[in-house]
């Protein structure tokens, strides 16, 4: 079954096409959303929430219409915009009642979810005090507890990790993956890192200029892009050479060699190759793909 | 601090109800953000302060109707007399009505959700008309009370007081109309405060120069027209073709009252929906 999936999905402005003949597929889970910044994510995202006219194609969220049905979606799926888009001068509490009962929770029900949400946030006493006061990873918890807090069947995050330090990032994926896992609700969330998504999401959609590069299950995804950074005191060449000549797939990026992993078997081969040519090796570092490495394989590809 | 706690999650399956909640959840919300209920202590000072100035004149007219069975101040002209007042309320309260939801982007939270933009407006104007009327029905209602507590000699005034609360409403819509429209266009909220007040501040001060224009080049009947540049008489104006109160305009004027005055007013409310209504379209597709 599919949580949501689009037809030939096209939007134009005026001056830019964000949207481009877009066919896809969501099953449940953890989806990510991958593009560089004005790659189309929050474009799609706001068809998909019907508050959007495409221009062409159709867009199916739950199984309702994104064009003729947005209000029926808009009471099924939560939102978390990318942008800062919290009033100061209200506590977290406050809003995020008030935001339920937006949403149709009747009074004592928006009360108690709020609560509840705000905990699973790990939003505690601060919750009390104005938002104007809050850190950046405390907002981005408000942002998160106002999407979920009427229950929704799927929720869309758009750059959830945006301006955190690494451990509030951390604290925010492993949240994400909760929230598609234990708490049973479909996430579909957007990042310019590649890298980060991988980590908590079954399936990954890239997207380039509003056009699909690719969708897949995430264990194809990491298994075609795993590569190994291999870094030697002397003696680069001769390495790239040996590692070619036992059938690796090697390119050279300044005194680095990026070596493609084809299976277990790679590293025992630099490992002998080094060995071999008594070469000093200072590091061996899987790979961590970033967004243009996928970009430059796949316009290779083409 | 931010703690995880591991206590499950729970599924909502209780009901969900319609628009028509949501939008009277988002009045309530927005009137209680005008009095500053739910807000830091110094968001209360500035309304609460202006209603207990719009109820003093009625304590001092309830003392008098006491004291000396006078009637110094008449239900149709409270509106008028208190019309400072009144205007500090709406240039100092309508900011914190749409500014915020604007200037910090909140309104995407709401639009999210099943209320359309137009439910949302509606909300807000409401809230501040329902503000406004309060601020002007509740002293006229505690004057007539005391009137009725007092025993004046003769009847209670009871026909001028229902037409003064009515009006109060049609002021209501009319100001709240404009003093949104405005503070929309300057999210900024000291901007908004003071675009609000200086048109308040033009229209009244155009008055006297628009009359004695006209007046000098010769168009003495028309001259009174001028009269209605400024909200509180255009209302008066009409309230005293609906009811047949006597105008109070200052210094004796008079001016013409009615169905083209009230015609007037109808267009000025529309014409203010409308600049709402375009304000909030740009902003929704932001």
């Amino acid at each position: 079954m599919h949580i949501l999936a689009t037809e030939g999905l096209t939007k134009r402005f005026p001056t830019v096409t964000a949207v481009d003949q877009l066919t896809v597929a969501v099953g449940p889970g953890v989806t990510g959303l991958v593009g560089a910044n004005g790659a189309g994510k929050s474009t799609l995202i706001k068809i998909l929430l019907g508050l959007l006219p495409p221009t062409g194609g159709a867009a199916r969220v739950l199984d309702l219409d994104a064009t003729t049905q947005g209000a029926e979606i808009r009471r099924l799926v939560g939102y978390m915009p990318e942008h800062e888009c919290l009033p100061p001068d209200v506590s977290a509490t406050e809003l995020v009642v008030h935001l339920a009962k937006m949403s149709g929770l009747p009074r004592t029900a928006a009360r108690e979810r709020a609560a509840d949400v705000l905990r699973h946030v790990g939003l505690a006493e601060e919750r009390y005090r104005p938002i104007g006061g809050y850190s950046t990873g405390m907002k981005q918890r408000v942002k998160l507890a106002q999407a979920l807090v009427h229950d929704p069947k799927l929720i869309f995050l758009d750059e959830p990790t945006n301006g955190l330090d690494p451990r509030g990032r951390d604290e925010m994926l492993a949240l994400i993956r909760r929230i598609g896992t234990e708490f049973g609700i479909s996430v579909l969330v957007t990042s310019h890192l590649l890298g980060e998504l991988e980590r908590i999401c079954d399936h990954v959609i890239v997207i380039d200029a509003g056009r699909l590069l690719r969708s897949s299950a995430i264990d194809e995804f990491t298994q075609a892009t795993q590569t190994v950074t291999v870094e030697v005191e002397d003696g680069l060449e001769p390495l790239a050479d040996r590692l070619a000549e036992a059938g690796q797939t090697v390119s050279q990026q300044g005194r680095l060699l990026v070596v493609k992993v084809l299976g277990p078997e790679t590293f025992d081969v630099i490992r002998d190759a080094a060995v071999d040519l008594d070469l000093c090796l200072i590091r061996m570092e899987q790979g961590r793909h970033r967004i243009e490495d996928v970009f430059r394989e796949e316009v290779a590809g083409v | 601090m931010s703690e995880i706690y591991d206590i499950g999650y729970r599924h909502y399956d209780g009901p969900r109800l319609g628009r028509g909640y949501a939008t009277r959840a988002l009045t309530l919300h927005s009137l209680r953000g005008v009095f500053g209920l739910g807000r830091p202590a110094r968001s209360k000072i500035m309304p609460f302060a202006l209603f207990v100035i719009m109820l003093l004149p009625a304590v001092v007219a309830i003392a008098t109707m006491a004291l000396a069975q006078q009637r110094i101040l008449p239900y149709s002209g409270f509106a008028v007399i208190m019309q400072a007042v009144v205007a500090i309320f709406l240039a100092s309260q309508s900011p914190t009505v749409v500014a915020p939801d604007l200037r910090y982007r909140v309104l995407p939270l709401y639009l999210s959700r099943p209320v359309s933009v137009g439910e949302y407006v509606t909300a807000k104007v409401a809230s501040m008309v329902i503000a406004l009327f309060l601020l002007v029905a509740v002293p006229l209602t505690l004057m007539y009370v005391g009137e009725l507590v007092v025993d004046m000699p003769g009847p209670p005034a009871t026909g001028e007081y229902v037409g003064s609360v009515l009006m109060a409403l049609v002021l209501a819509v009319l100001l709240s109309v404009y003093g949104l429209a405005l503070a929309s266009f300057t999210p900024r909220r000291g901007l908004g405060v003071a675009s609000v007040i200086v048109v308040y501040l033009l229209s009244s001060a155009s008055v006297p120069l628009v009359f004695s224009v006209l007046y000098e080049s010769g168009y003495r009947s028309e001259a009174d027209w001028a009269w209605l540049l400024n909200p509180f008489w255009l209302v008066d104006s009409v309230q005293s073709w609906l009811f047949g109160t006597p105008p109070h305009a200052i210094d004796g004027g008079s001016y013409p009252s009615g169905p083209a005055s009230a015609l007037i007013l109808v267009v000025l409310i529309g014409i203010g929906l409308a600049a709402l209504a375009l304000r909030y379209r740009k902003a929704a597709a932001r």
